[in-house]
């Protein structure tokens, strides 16, 4: 005899009913919890603006792509002003407060990596298809510390192209071609100089900033010498090195007055004033020289008769921050900041991508193919965790060097301090 | 209320002395009512103040840097290492001779102006007006205002001395390591005067005005009714502001980082402007460190000299 519970006949229906009620409420639950994670995905990206291209909004406008693109996945986007973004990025990361993604200067990367502030992302490149062939090498190079790929190159520029104010190369009857080589520009820098006019032959600058250390290093570079030789130790007092210093200092009667507190935004000024034959800057000055009168335009650098110049690498990697809690996502918005198709629209530099780089230099610079042989002959910055205070010394040293000092003695001394670095 | 009276209506210690017989008369019930009420503000005190002070010394006492995130206890080594640099040296005579000059100058430069201001002049509401302007302006602007003024090429200061033939061509004021360092400190005096003119004014109209009236009756001049009469009244008043304008000088960064970022060759780097630098430039932390304890040190004694002329003031007032 079966046993009979009381209300089971009438009670089949109910429990099964309750069950896909219950079943269905969970599932919706479920999905619906689902749903809101994914959508909760927010990333946090933060970015500076060295210009005025208006950054921020051509950002906003390829995140908007990005979010069509990957549904689920927001992005905030902080463009912090230049001046302001060390500071700001430090005192986030310090602070517990890191973005998800950001851009570094190529020459905090060690450091940020050094101190465990970032995740590698050899891995998830390599599994993208990402290779050093699409990215320009140095910014490449930049981007790997200790054997391991830090960041992904975003944009990239060279220090120094050196603009000419060619109505002023007219007047003094002086061939702006002719200063690619230092005794070229030995020969025409005192024609271009009338100091009681106001008018100077170069821009030189050597104030307490990035910029006095990028042009000293192209110098360097374009004689064959090098801030640190490959054992890491410091290569500023060997004779390539020295003789660039030297030659620098040849300049300095045809640079307006102050060097030893000027920076590239002060010649800047003069230049578009029309009292600078020369000024030094990367191809990011070329938005603001088209908006000017000026009839300018630019060689790439300066060398030695026989010797190509060679320019200073400088430019901005994408990182995860390992305090990131949506690496995945973040991964998959640097993956298409760095597309071909996005990157050119997303920087105020050069793209960093080989392949948008030539598309942007074609539409938004002068001379493209010039700049991109200046980019491929660039040398990058001393790679190391302590490069902040390399680059200290070396603005020390120019001033030294600019205040009169014997630039074999003055070397020697940056090399004492350099080495005394425990890991420069 | 101004500062003058402020500084002239101090705790008298009668009335301290009242207040602790008075406190032996609460019971535990107020005791602990009393601490109740204290003790938010003591917290605040304590957490806002006191916490990084001590965390300061604590990151001073260890080696850490960005790059080191793990700190290693290294005891007074950073100490050590930091005395040890002539750079030390150099930031030391920098601060006092930017601290010393600014303070002396923008007091004695506020006095005058007072003085002046003081009197019954056509036009004194616009030119106290006129006077405040420099003090009121963002001290960032203030400071690239100076720099323009002390460009070698376009600088109006250059400019004004090439048309009174006192020099052929422009001066790089800001590159020199002779004269940056005067140089800044006139900016910052240019920037700073106003408060003090604003303090001695008060003071000065709160003098009474029968004594110098007295004292011109007995033949006293301008210059014996300043020194005999209107400086000995103001005595407070001017010990005030000189310790309120020396710990506001000595922890001036926006002036000097604007204008020189401490170069050139660290001829004008004070500590304000170095403790930056290592921290948020080389990410030294642990060395940024030392340098705010020995600020914190500076600081500590400038207040306790505060703390003793108010006492004096209480005292003799």
């Amino acid at each position: 005899m079966k046993e009979t519970k009381p209300g089971r006949d009438g009670g089949v229906v109910l429990p099964l009913a309750g069950m896909a009620l219950g079943a269905t409420l969970a599932a919706g639950l479920l999905l619906g919890a689902t749903a809101a994670r994914a959508e909760d995905v927010t990333l946090q990206f933060w970015d500076n603006q060295q210009t005025e291209s208006g950054l921020s909004q051509y950002q906003k406008e390829a995140v908007k792509r990005f979010e069509a693109e990957n549904p689920g996945i927001k992005v905030d986007v902080t463009t912090v002003p230049y001046p302001e973004y060390q500071q700001r990025l430090l005192t986030a990361v310090q602070g517990g407060n890191a973005p998800d993604v950001s851009t570094v200067d190529q020459i905090w990367q060690a450091a940020f990596a050094e101190a465990g502030a970032i995740v590698p992302l050899g891995d998830r490149a390599k599994s993208a298809g990402m290779t050093e062939s699409q990215f320009f090498k140095g910014a490449w190079d930049s981007a790997n510390y200790k054997g391991q790929l830090w960041g992904i190159p975003f944009n990239v520029d060279v220090w120094f192209f050196a603009y000419t104010n060619d109505a002023l190369f007219h007047a003094a009857g002086v061939d702006p071609a002719s200063v690619t080589t230092w005794e070229g520009l030995s020969a025409a820098a005192p024609k271009l100089t009338d100091a009681a006019k106001g008018k100077y032959a170069i821009g030189l600058f050597a104030h307490k900033g990035e910029d006095t250390v990028v042009v000293m290093d192209s110098f360097i570079y374009s004689n064959g010498g090098s801030v640190l030789d490959a054992n890491g130790k410091c290569a500023l007092d060997q004779k390539p090195a020295v003789d660039a210093l030297r030659y620098m200092a040849s300049l300095k009667p045809y640079a307006p007055r102050g060097i030893n507190n000027a920076a590239s935004g002060d010649m800047r000024e003069l230049f578009l004033n029309g009292s600078l034959a020369m000024e030094l800057w990367p191809a990011l000055e070329q938005p603001t020289l088209q908006k000017t009168h000026l009839d300018w335009d630019f060689v790439t650098g300066f060398a030695p008769q026989g010797k190509t110049p060679v320019g200073t690498y400088g430019g901005w990697n994408l990182v995860i921050y390992k305090q990131s809690k949506h690496q995945d996502a973040a991964w998959k918005f640097i993956h298409f900041l760095t597309r071909p198709d996005v990157n050119g629209d997303v920087v105020d530099l050069i793209p960093a991508n080989v392949e948008a780089a030539k598309t942007f230099l074609q539409q938004h610079r002068k001379h493209p193919e010039a700049i991109m042989r200046h980019l491929d002959n660039a040398r990058a910055r001393p790679l190391s965790p302590r490069y902040l205070e390399v680059s200290d010394i070396e603005v020390k040293l120019a001033q030294d060097v600019f205040s009169g000092q014997d630039p074999q003695a003055a070397a020697k001394t940056a090399c004492a301090a350099i080495d005394q670095l425990a890991s420069p | 209320m101004t500062l003058a009276g402020a500084a002239t209506t101090p705790i008298r210690a009668p009335r301290l002395r009242r207040a602790w017989r008075a406190r032996g008369r609460m019971t535990a019930g107020d005791r602990r009512l009393a601490l109740a009420f204290a003790a938010p503000a003591i917290i605040l005190v304590g957490v806002l103040m006191y916490y990084p002070m001590i965390g300061t010394f604590i990151e001073s006492l260890y080696s850490v840097s960005f790059i080191n995130p793990h700190p290693r206890f290294v005891g007074f080594a950073n100490y050590a290492r930091i005395l040890a640099d002539p750079v030390f040296a150099e930031i030391v005579r920098n601060s006092l001779i930017w601290t010393i000059g600014v303070v002396a100058l923008q007091n004695g430069f506020g006095f005058a102006v007072a003085l002046l201001l003081n009197h019954n002049l056509p036009g004194q509401g616009l030119m106290r007006s006129l006077v405040l302007l420099p003090w009121v302006l963002p001290g960032v602007v203030a400071a690239i205002l100076w720099r323009f003024m002390y460009d070698p090429q376009l600088g109006l200061l250059n400019s004004f001395l090439i048309s009174l033939g006192l020099t052929q061509t422009g001066i790089a004021w800001l590159a020199n390591t002779a004269t940056a360092l005067p140089a800044a400190i006139l900016a910052a005096v240019w920037k700073g005067f106003p408060f003090s003119t604003v303090v001695y004014l008060a003071g000065l109209q709160s003098v009474d005005r029968e004594q110098i009236e007295a004292a011109t009756i007995d033949g006293a001049g301008p210059w014996r009714r300043l020194t005999a009469v209107v400086l000995p009244s103001m005595r407070a008043v001017i010990a005030t502001n000189l310790l309120i304008t020396t710990i506001l000088t000595f922890n001036y960064f926006d002036m000097i980082w604007v204008l020189t970022r401490g170069g050139p060759e660290d001829a004008t780097h004070i500590f304000p402007t170095r403790i930056y630098e290592l921290g948020f430039g080389q990410f030294r932390f642990g060395e940024a460190a030392v340098y705010g304890v020995f600020s914190i040190l500076v600081l500590a004694g400038f207040v306790a000299a505060f703390l003793v002329v108010q006492r004096r003031q209480g005292e003799t007032g």
